[in-house]
């Protein structure tokens, strides 16, 4: 690992697109944005309402999160019986079959990460605005695991679509996705939106360079 | 025009200006600040990488286009694509979660791969393909909503499952998504800003 040294705080802007650096140029309209001159992608100090954004997607996704979990998500029909799954009755399954190792992992990513994720993003938008300076670094942290975990929910809604998709032996053996599954997608979506949306720059508001240490 | 900083790499995460530094080979510099990664030196030449992108474009026809599984249930047997389950999610009344599905394991790694060859190609003659700068961009778009590693280990998870309930086989498909998982590891590791640094 190589360290860089720290420049004094000036206002730079950072392409995320190609990385070229840029200086803050004073702009009078509010309507124009600075574009990197490389590149053309926009280049912003802050992400545009990113808290009301955030606070949108980690809300809705807290409310779709209820009849992700009550509704079935998996619905199998054989020649003798119709059965209706949701998300935490399939985990139960697993277990009492034995696969407890694939219950811990269908529970870590359908019901562990989702919670988690909506309870870190609260958290982090709650604190930008009211603990500014608590825990700067591990915040920081928090936020880079949510953005790298977050997409392994999705597991659950692959696995129904697959399952629908062979087996299909008409009255002998069937699976068809749930209802609950659409809430459970839109639960995923939601919450990588509001990652997404959320900037992590707001974290480190009027932070000193050696913040890390203080 | 506003003054540009070459010397200079600002953090992506908290906003922090650094110098820049030489890297050795293979290493990393994180934020003095808030320890994100701020530049990498990939091991990967632009060839090495090509090479891999295109070992990926094969990897993912095989993926999408044969069986990821195979099941029999005492004769009648059913086996399934990639596109065959999301068509059947779409034909069974759900095609938000067919959208989902498709944008996520069929649209994101194509543009993933699609681009990168477009852009890769000319740049390895020396040239600066037109759109250059969007593609870049469209390609941090594709490598964010690419969920292949998670569909690969759905496909597992699937077949462990229905290996209870009757005879099933994994499909050459499966091999080829294992595949691509982790030729799609190796390629994003050099990152997409780097592309930047051949055009100068």
């Amino acid at each position: 690992m190589s360290s860089a040294t720290v420049v004094d705080p000036r206002c730079l802007l950072g392409c995320e697109s190609c990385g070229l650096v840029s200086a803050c140029e004073p702009i009078d309209d509010p309507g124009v944005v600075q574009q990197c001159p490389r590149c053309g992608h926009v280049l912003r100090s802050t992400k545009p309402e990113a808290l009301q954004r955030t606070w949108a997607c980690v809300l809705a996704a807290a409310v779709l999160y209820v009849p992700a979990n009550a509704l079935p998500v998996m619905v199998t029909t054989s020649a003798l019986q119709h059965d209706e799954h949701t998300l935490l009755g399939g985990i139960h399954e697993l277990w009492i079959d034995g696969s407890w190792g694939l219950a811990v992992i269908v529970f870590i990513a359908s019901i562990a990460v989702p919670v988690l994720k909506i309870a870190t993003l609260g958290l982090l938008a709650w604190t930008v605005r009211y603990k500014p300076h608590w825990r700067r670094l591990e915040r920081a942290r928090l936020y880079r695991l949510v953005e790298t975990v977050g997409h392994w929910s999705m597991l659950d809604v692959y696995v129904v679509v697959l399952l629908a998709a062979t087996v299909r032996f008409g009255s002998l053996a069937s699976v068809n996705a749930g209802i609950g599954l659409l809430s459970f997608a839109a639960v995923v979506v939601l919450t990588m939106l509001a990652t997404w949306s959320f900037d992590p720059r707001m974290i480190w508001r009027d932070a000193p360079a050696d913040a890390r240490h203080a | 025009m506003a003054r540009v900083e070459r010397s200079l790499i600002v953090c992506d995460e908290c906003g922090l200006a650094h110098r820049r530094q030489p890297l050795g080979h293979g290493a990393v510099a994180r934020c003095t600040r808030c320890d994100a990664v701020i530049e990498r030196s990939h091991r990967l030449s632009m060839d090495g990488l090509l090479a891999l992108t295109v070992a990926a474009a094969a990897a993912y026809l095989v993926a999408v286009n044969t069986p990821l599984l195979t099941l029999s249930l005492r004769g009648p047997t059913e086996s399934a694509s990639l596109i065959d389950a999301i068509a059947v999610a779409w034909q069974d009344g759900e095609p938000l979660i067919a959208a989902v599905a498709a944008l996520t394991a069929l649209i994101a790694p194509a543009a993933f791969v699609a681009l990168r060859l477009y852009v890769l190609f000319p740049l390895s003659a020396g040239i600066k393909p037109p759109g250059f700068a969007w593609c870049v961009r469209m390609l941090h778009q594709a490598d964010r909503w690419n969920m292949v590693e998670v569909f690969t280990v759905g496909v597992l998870l699937s077949l462990v499952r229905l290996a209870g309930l009757a005879d099933s086989t994994p499909g050459p498909g499966l091999f080829a998504l294992g595949a691509l998982t982790v030729l799609f590891a190796s390629i994003q590791s050099a990152g997409l800003k780097h592309f930047w640094w051949y055009v100068q």
